[in-house]
Formats: C-alpha cells, structure tokens, sequence
C-alpha cells in the first residue's frame, strides 16, 4: 500500500516555512502558488494514498505505522516520530486537505486587500500542517505536539488583525482554553505512561483487556481525554472560546470550523475509542455532555444577530451531535457526521463570507435582507448547505444525522435505560431548532427588502468555485455513510472502511423499526423547524424589541461571559495585579535589593584589606607558602 | 669528603632568604627585583642539584632539571625586562621608584 503521509506533512509545513520567511519579498501570484500548491500538494498525496488504501485488501492490512525517528530513548521511555496511516487517519487527512485547499483557493478572493496577504496563507498553510501532524501521530505524545501546534495555529489566525481590540482578547481567550485542554491531555498522557509504560496507541490499546475494563485509572485517562476534546472540540463547559474566533477572517472561521481544529477532539475520542470502551462512565460523560452542548448551543443560535456568530453556534451544536454519537459507541457515525459537517459548515461560511465581503464587511443580519437575486450563486449554495445542516433528505447532513439520532434511539431501546430516551428527545429537538435557526439565517439575509446601505457586488470566480464544490459535496457527501435506513451492510461504504478500528467496540444491535421512527421524526421535526421559520420571515428580518426575560436570557447567550468574567476572569486579575504589587514589587524587587546592599556593605569593609601596596601582597603570599608548607609538614 | 646534596639545598635555601629578605624588606623597586631574581635562581640551583644528584634509574639519565633551570633563566630574564620597563614608566609619572610610596594596585 502506498503510503505518502509524510509528504502530505511536509509540503505544508515547507509551505509555511517559504512564505514565513520570505513571504514579505514575494508578489501575489508567487505567494498564492506556494500556498495552494503546498496543501494542493498535501491533498493529491493524500488522495493517493487514500485511494492505494481503497484497493487493498484484506481490510486488515489497511493499518501502517511508519517511523521516521526515534525522537526519545531513555530507559523504558522510548518514543518515536512514527505516522499512524489507517482507515480513520486516511479519512481525516482527506476531510483536512481536501476541504483545506477550498478554503486556501477562496482566501485568495476574500483576502485579495489584506496588506498581511502573505502571513495569511504561511499561517494557513501552518495550520494544515498542524492538523495533519495531529491526526496522523502514531503516539499520544505527537499527538499532544499537533494538538498544542493547533491551538497556536488558531490563536495566530483568531488574532490576525492584531490591530482590533476584540480580535486580540478572542485570541487570548481560544489560547487559555485550548491550554486547559492542553493540561487535561498532559495528565491524561502521564497516566497512560504511567498504567500502561508506552505512549504507542498500538501499544497501549494492545494491553487493555478484560483486567482493565472500567478500572478507576483507565476512566480518569478518559474523563481527562475528554477535557482536552472539550475544550478543542468547545463542549459544554469549554466552548467559550469558538463564538469569539468570529473574530478571525471568516476563511479563518471555515477553516476552523470546518476542516480542522474542532474535528480534532472528534477524531481523539475515536481513535481512543478501545479506552473509551472500557470506560463506560466516561462514555456516558461525553454523551451527556454532547446532548447538553447540542441544545445549549442550538437555542442560543435561535436569537443571534451575528451570522457568523449563529454558524458558530450550530458549530458547538452539530459537535455535540457527534459526540452524542460516540457516546452510543457509533464512532463511525460521528466520523461521518464530521464528514458531511465539514462540507456544509465550510460552505456555509464560506456563503457567509461571501455575503459579508459582498457588503464591506457588513455582519449583523438587521442590515441584510433580498440578497437572494444579487447574490444568485451564494444564495442556491448557502440554500444547499442550510438543508443540509436541517437534515433534509437527501442531503449530506440528513443521513449522518440521522444515524446519530437512530443509534441513540437504539441505545435507548437496547438499554431500556431513561436518560438515552431523554438524550434522542434532546437530539430531536436540537434537530428542529437547527432547522429553524438555520432558516431563520437564511431567509434574514436572502428574502425581503434589503435593508442597508452597502453597494453589493457578487464575489470573484476564486470564492464561488470553492461554494459551488463544497455545495456539490453537500448534496453528495452523504451517499459514503448511511444507506443503513435500508437496512444493507454494503451500503455503508464508510462505516465498512472504518470498521477494522472499532473492532472492539460493543455496538448496538441495530434495528430497523425504530431507526424509521427515529428518521421519521427527525425529518418531520426538521420539516416543522423550517416551517415555523418560514412563516415568521418569509418577508425577511424585522427586528422587534422584545421584553421578555427569557428572550433577553437567550438573546445574552445565557450571560455566561458575563458569569465568566465577573467570577473568574476578574478575580484572576485582580490576584494578578496584588501579585504584581506585593509578590513582585515587595518579595521578589526588595529581597533582591536588600541582598544587593548587603553585599555593597560588606565589600566595602572587606575592600580595606587591598591596600595596593606591592610589599603587602608579597608578604601576603609568602604567609600564605608558609601556612601551606606548616600543613604538610604537620599533616606527615 | 665531596658535594653532596644537601649542599646544593642548604645554598638554594640560604639564597631563597636573602632574595625573599631583599623583596619584602627594601624600599627600591630595582632591589626588590633583584631579591626576585635572587630568589629564582636559587630555585635553580636546587633544581640543578636535584639533577645532578639523581641516581635512581631511569631518572638519572633525564635532564628535565636541568632544562627546566635553562627555561626559567629565559623567563627571568623577560620578566626583568618587563618589570624595568614598568619601573620606568612609573618613574616617569610619579618621580619615585619607592615601593612604600606606589599604593596604586588595588580596586
């Protein structure tokens, strides 16, 4: 099998390295050819390999871990630099550089004014590179090393128009939670190296057995594992940081939201799914947090003024799907889910930031409206995307949906437990008001009287190309995954192809009936959702003021940076500036002060002994042979 | 009754005190490097006589002594140049070569 991961590795990196370095120097046209052509690069090896991967069989010889170095070898430390290239890897490297080049070929267009035109694409093309790092580490150190590399990546991405204020604080903001992420996956890798003496995943998942199953250690490994894809993937209580990264370009956002960064605490929890297994507290975790995170964030996005602000909320809300879903031990359908997400989520806001670049710029959807005969091409695709993320038959969002919301019904049914019950309702209803919202979005920019001022002008070839493939993608991207509404197995291309990975997993038996009551209801749900929708803006946006306590609560986002700032941010400061004050200025700057006195004083005493006469030093010597000589002789 | 050791030893060491008197006791710059001086070579002739006495094989065929004595008369000599130069050059700034009144080495 042809394996080609490193150079999918390398091109972006080289690629950031040129344009990091020399970028400056360079004119557009040099700068736009060593950036597509670094993550075209990527996405052809990558392509390759995949399809190499595609023809060969058996599935098992699909999996090759090749070492490059060995970067560590200390004792029983022995860590190398090695590429994990298998099925889950090969699909995430596809979804990283294929939708990656997208949005690198659109950033052209939207940044074409930008005088950090170079530093945007060395940052773009770093960025891929991280991601491919993270999701093809064969150990959980390198791992940890594209993991934290990623979270520098968004922070310089976040903050690229370091001249705004707000950009600045929401780059701050993503650093110190990807950080407490980065903290969580530490510890959780010191006691995976603790338990189990190796980093390899090949190695720690191939010493787990029935011994292991539902230890104390194995769940803490995978509560701490979770933190870090919390905080990564912005789940409930983490999740503060992705509605600011609006901030960032919206290439930024796609790129972020779409493609890389989010997936990666996706893809963590499936490629540690043999520990995850064991861990059924932990799984129940993730799950329960993945429901909590799909509604908070759904009804938050309801009453948002923002565009990006809502896709960015349907973010946090289309992750907590897919968590659901590998909290139900259906790992494959939260890849799947990622899959067709990143599609639909890249056009949208790629659409989005057609729409914004077609106004100067222009974000509040108060100020938007009839767009749709202005802006044909960015209207039929951000249509295609929005149905797609309503899960509408046969779009790409419908079928992973779907399998989501099927396994959790038969989890439920499985189990005869309650709380999966609540978590499929939780799901359902998730599915309606992200029908509702996203149509709410749409209809607010597209239908009606437009209600601004800007002149509006259709975006240039380079942006509509990217929303016309991702839209193609949107429509299509599906038929990979779920034809298991029909109930045959070799429907299920990706599910098939990712199998080998989840060979341990205890899935659920699948059961036909329910999956079309659950896929029934969903559609109808989503059908209501953009119904509602479409009865309350068919005429486009008005905004009306409303009173109401519980529209202020959500329109406010629940107040939680408000909660946040005033317990924890302020204090944090304000200890900050004690410590400056008495910590530093007092302890630390007078101790050293005081030291340097003392010193000063005592040498000035001592300085009496140098008299500078010649006679003195030479008597000083002589006295000193004579002591040396007394010693010996005594000493014998 | 001929040479012997101790001879050479008893010189050396009686030339060490006169020369170690001489730089710690006179006033004169030029003397106290003559009392070094003095001191170096009685170094010398103990090293000579250690040589010279040497009978214990191999040891008694190596001239290391003796070629170490040649050095030192070299390095001497040298180090005489330098310190008349300093001397001069003190001279002439200060108009005195007594070490009692020369307290400039320090800090």
């Amino acid at each position: 099998m042809l394996n080609l991961s490193l150079w999918v590795l390398l091109f972006p990196l080289l690629g950031f390295l040129i344009l990091g370095l020399v970028g400056r120097m360079m004119s557009r046209a040099v700068i736009l050819t060593v950036a597509w052509g670094a993550c075209g690069l990527a996405f052809l090896f990558a392509t390759m390999s995949f399809f190499s991967m595609l023809g060969t069989t058996p599935a098992s010889a699909r999996t090759v871990d090749q070492v490059v170095y060995t970067w560590v070898n200390s004792g029983s430390l022995h860590i190398t630099f090695g590429q994990l290239f298998d099925p889950l890897s090969a699909t995430m490297l596809m979804v990283v550089t294929g939708v990656g080049l997208l949005i690198h070929i659109y950033s052209a267009g939207y940044m074409e004014h930008d005088p950090g035109f170079w530093r945007f694409f060395s940052f773009l093309n770093f960025f891929i590179f991280a991601m491919v790092l993270l999701v093809t580490a064969d150990n959980f150190l390198f791992l940890l090393v594209g993991w934290a590399l990623v979270g520098l990546a968004s922070f310089l991405l976040i903050g690229f128009w370091y001249q705004r204020q707000a950009a600045v604080a929401a780059a701050q903001k993503a650093l110190v939670i990807n950080v407490i992420g980065d903290f969580g996956l530490l510890l959780a890798i010191f006691l995976i190296f603790n338990s189990f003496g190796s980093l390899n995943y090949h190695d720690v998942f191939g010493m787990l057995g029935s011994a292991t199953a539902g230890s104390a250690t194995i769940t803490a490994i995978c509560l701490l594992l979770f933190v870090a894809c919390a905080a990564k993937s912005a789940q409930l209580p983490l999740y503060m940081w992705l509605p600011d990264a609006m901030e960032g370009p919206t290439p930024v956002s796609a790129l972020i939201h779409a493609a890389t960064m989010v997936t990666a605490g996706v893809y963590l929890v499936a490629r540690t799914s043999p520990l995850f297994e064991q861990a059924p507290i932990a799984l129940n975790t993730v799950a329960a947090i993945g429901g909590a995170t799909a509604l908070f964030a759904a009804t938050i996005a309801l009453f948002q003024f923002d565009i990006k602000r809502v896709l960015a909320y349907s973010t946090i809300s289309q992750l907590g799907y897919m968590f659901m879903s590998e909290g139900v031990h259906n790992y494959s359908g939260g890849i799947f889910h990622l899959t067709t997400h990143a599609y639909f989520k890249a056009l949208l806001f790629l659409g989005a930031g057609a729409v914004i670049h077609a106004l100067s710029d222009e974000q509040d959807i108060r100020q938007m409206g009839g767009l749709r005969s202005r802006l044909p091409i960015t209207f039929w695709t951000f249509l295609i995307a929005a149905l797609a993320i309503s899960g509408i038959p046969p779009f790409a969002g419908f079928w992973s949906k779907d399998e989501i919301l099927s396994s959790l019904l038969v989890q439920a049914t499985n189990t005869g437990n309650l709380w999966f019950y609540i978590l499929w309702g939780t799901g359902l209803l998730t599915a309606a008001l992200t029908a509702f919202y996203m149509f709410r979005l749409l209809l607010g920019i597209f239908m009606g009287d437009y209600r601004g001022s800007e002149y509006i002008h259709e975006a240039p070839p380079v942006m509509t190309v990217p929303l016309i493939v991702l839209a193609v993608l949107s429509v299509v991207g599906g038929f990979v995954g779920s034809f298991g509404l029909i109930g045959l197995a070799r429907w299920q291309p990706l599910a098939n192809f990712l199998a080998p990975l989840f060979a341990t997993v205890h899935a659920p038996e699948v059961s036909l009936g329910w999956e079309w009551t659950s896929t029934a209801l969903s559609i109808g749900l989503a059908v209501l959702g953009i119904l509602s929708a479409w009865v309350l803006y068919r005429k486009g946006f008005a905004y009306k003021e409303n009173r109401n306590p519980l529209y202020q609560l959500v329109l406010h986002k629940y107040y939680v940076d408000e909660a946040l700032s005033l317990f924890i941010v302020q204090p944090v400061l304000a200890l900050g500036r004690a410590a400056t004050r008495w910590l530093e200025g007092g302890v630390l700057d007078g101790g050293s002060r005081n030291l340097a006195l003392l010193l000063h004083g005592t040498s000035a005493l001592l300085r009496r002994l140098q008299t500078g006469y010649v006679r003195n030093y030479a008597l000083a010597i002589l006295l000193g042979a004579v002591l040396i000589i007394v010693y010996y002789a005594v000493r014998g | 009754m001929g040479l012997t050791l101790n001879h050479f030893l008893i010189l050396g060491a009686i030339l060490f005190c006169i020369g170690l008197y001489g730089a710690i006791s006179k006033r004169n710059a030029i003397a106290v490097l003559m009392g070094i001086e003095i001191m170096l070579n009685a170094v010398n002739v103990t090293m000579i006589g250690f040589s010279f006495f040497n009978h214990v094989k191999p040891y008694s065929t190596y001239l290391t002594g003796q070629i170490f004595a040649i050095f030192i008369i070299t390095v001497a000599a040298a180090e005489a140049a330098v310190a008349l130069a300093m001397i001069i050059a003190i001279y002439r700034k200060r108009e005195t070569v007594d070490v009692g009144e020369i307290d400039i080495m320090k800090w």
